[in-house]
């Protein structure tokens, strides 16, 4: 038998050549590995959004659903470096300005957003935080489990990226997946 | 014997004995036989051409060069996603549905091409469905080689046998899909009867199914919708034109290579990178073969067989079980092409004393069907042990035995009854 088994391996290395790898090659492109079809354990997820993120997709919350994690934490991050350049160039008055319209826009954010979770019963928190962008949404990535980002979160106002730079290396830096709508 | 008769009868066997061994590839067998027999001046230089099936080697080409372009665009693991979505992940739906869709694109494309594409999402849908692999293989290989019957273009032993005997692509259709299609039931059943618990599984893991399988979307399989489009619709008009090619009064193989032809323009496909992917190697095969098999008929030696045969085989009743059974059982143990070569010019010169019409359906019946019988009997059942080993799964020689030879037994016997019926009767 196992002469026969030789020649079987020995006729379909004849037969299929490398066509079998291309074809293979071209399956992965669209079917789930075996990591991939395992559902990993996600307790806490971190909600990062700015000025920029824009509105979170329905579609965000029916995967966060799927999930059932314990806590969704929401943090709206307004530029700590924004705030301080106004302050040291305009002036304090005007520095309050920004950090009153930055409020009030965090507010507006934060309520469509905890109302969308609260439809999908999804647990949350929620923060309003003056913090450098990456590094503070990195530091907090050690205690959650998924991180939520969207792709213009920290975007530069002349929108050379169709991804925001900022998301780039966070999503470099960070060891936990990420979710990129 | 003989001098000439006795090398050219050495050289055929040296050839078919390298062939079955596989220590040598069939094309280097085959072109060197080829090569001393043209070097002894056995088959004269200028007769080449009247050996040389040329019909065979450029209807080959053309559907060879089709299937590269239209592979490209993604149309198979297309219609691979398709079949498994429509199956829902139920085992017998998938036992069903990839059955059907096997033989029905085999009955168009080779069958080896064929396997080499539906296998993969075969075996991801049975790890999905966390059932036994092995029957839907099973089934996937015997439905190729069913499939392949069905008509002209199915399978090389069809190809030479319509070229040989000028049979067209409605006759084959007219004669062998219903063979086909009933022989294709007969299989599935065979198998559902032997794997039953297997297949009828109850549907389990019904949450992993939906995710893995109804969340594919075929659409993500398409590399080049416009291509797509193009090779779907050159498919279709080159099998229209292969129902109508008896009418017009044009070969198949002129047929294929102006489908080929028009596809490499409408594409843009590159010429090089299509013609590159030719099988080039079956080719020359094939030319190796004509060359072998044509120094035995130009010696006179396929005559003696011939008259040897016809004194021993008296009515068509006779020849039609002799022929089908004989090609199915050499099939099921040696390459068929080589085979079929061999028995054409047999056949062809038995003509003189039988009506040699429903022996060319008999010979396509065997040679097709029998390569069911044993684990080595076909390309496609070698490619779909070679990809189950890869990926884990065993089927052995004696386990493949124990069900291919009922599946060949059956459906040649159901096959020839058929052929008997409609040529011979009561």
């Amino acid at each position: 038998m196992v002469n026969i088994n030789r020649l079987i391996l020995r006729k379909f290395r004849n037969i299929a050549g490398s066509r079998y790898e291309e074809i293979l090659k071209s399956y992965r492109e669209f079917l789930l590995t075996e990591e991939e079809m395992r559902i990993p354990r996600v307790d806490s997820v971190l909600l990062a959004i700015d000025r920029y993120s824009g509105e979170v997709p329905e579609g965000v919350f029916r995967l966060l659903e799927h999930y059932s994690p314990q806590k969704v934490t929401v943090i709206y991050v307004i530029d700590r470096n924004t705030y301080r350049l106004i302050r040291d160039t305009l002036g304090e008055k005007d520095a309050e300005k920004f950090r009153e319209r930055e409020s009030e826009l965090a507010e507006k954010f934060l309520k469509a957003v905890s109302s969308a979770l609260d439809a999908f019963g999804l647990n949350w928190s929620r923060e309003i935080v003056f913090a450098e962008k990456t590094e503070y949404v990195e530091g907090l990535m050690n205690d959650y489990d998924v991180l939520v980002i969207g792709k213009q979160y920290g975007l530069e106002s002349t929108k050379t990226h169709h991804i925001s730079p900022l998301v780039f290396r966070i999503v470099q830096h960070v060891t936990k997946p990420v979710v990129l709508y | 014997m003989q001098t000439a008769e006795l090398l050219a009868l050495s050289v055929f066997a040296g050839v078919y004995a390298f062939i079955i061994s596989e220590r040598v590839h069939r094309t280097v067998a085959a072109m060197l036989g080829a090569s001393v027999i043209l070097f002894l001046n056995i088959v004269p230089w200028e007769k080449v051409p009247e050996y040389l099936d040329l019909d065979t080697i450029l209807l080959l080409a053309g559907m060879m060069v089709v299937v590269n372009i239209a592979r490209e665009s993604g149309l198979f693991e297309y219609i691979a996603i398709k079949t498994a979505k429509f199956s829902k992940g139920d085992p017998m739906k998938v036992l069903l549905l990839f059955s059907v869709v096997t033989a029905v694109v085999s009955a168009f494309l080779d069958n080896v091409t064929t396997v080499l594409l539906l296998t993969p999402m075969l075996i991801y849908i049975t790890k999905q469905m966390d059932v036994n692999p092995v029957p839907f293989l099973l089934a996937e290989v015997f439905s190729s080689n069913i499939g392949g019957t069905a008509t002209l273009i199915g399978d090389p032993p069809n190809i030479m046998i319509g070229s040989a005997a000028d049979l067209s692509f409605n006759e084959f259709i007219a004669n062998m899909t219903p063979i086909a299609l009933v022989d294709l039931f007969l299989a599935i059943g065979i198998i559902y009867l032997a794997f039953r618990r297997e297949v009828s599984a109850h549907k389990k893991r019904t949450d992993v199914i939906r995710r893995s399988i109804m969340t594919l979307n075929e659409e993500d399989a398409l590399k080049d919708r416009a291509l797509f489009r193009k090779s779907v619709i050159m498919i279709l008009a080159i099998v229209v034109g292969f129902f109508f090619h008896d009418i017009l009064g044009i070969k198949p193989a002129v047929i294929a290579l102006t489908g080929a032809s028009v596809l490499l323009l409408w594409s843009g496909a590159s010429p090089e990178y299509a013609l590159e992917k030719v099988e080039w190697a079956t080719l020359f095969f094939f030319g190796g073969l004509f060359i072998i098999v044509g120094a035995l008929v130009e010696t006179g030696f396929i005559d003696q067989v011939a008259r040897w045969m016809t004194g021993h085989i008296h009515s068509e009743t006779q020849a039609i079980l002799v022929i089908s059974w004989f090609s199915a059982v050499a099939s099921a143990i040696i390459d068929n092409i080589p085979f079929t070569a061999t028995m054409i010019p047999l056949i062809k010169a038995m003509g003189g004393t039988l009506d040699t019409y429903p022996l060319w359906w008999a010979l396509s019946l065997g040679a097709c069907l029998g390569g069911n019988g044993t684990a080595i009997g076909a390309s496609a059942n070698v490619v779909v042990i070679g990809i189950a080993y890869r990926e884990g799964i065993r089927i052995t020689f004696t386990e493949f035995l124990k069900i291919g030879a009922v599946i060949m037994a059956a459906t040649v016997a159901v096959g020839s009854a058929i052929i008997w019926f409609r040529y011979v009767g009561m």
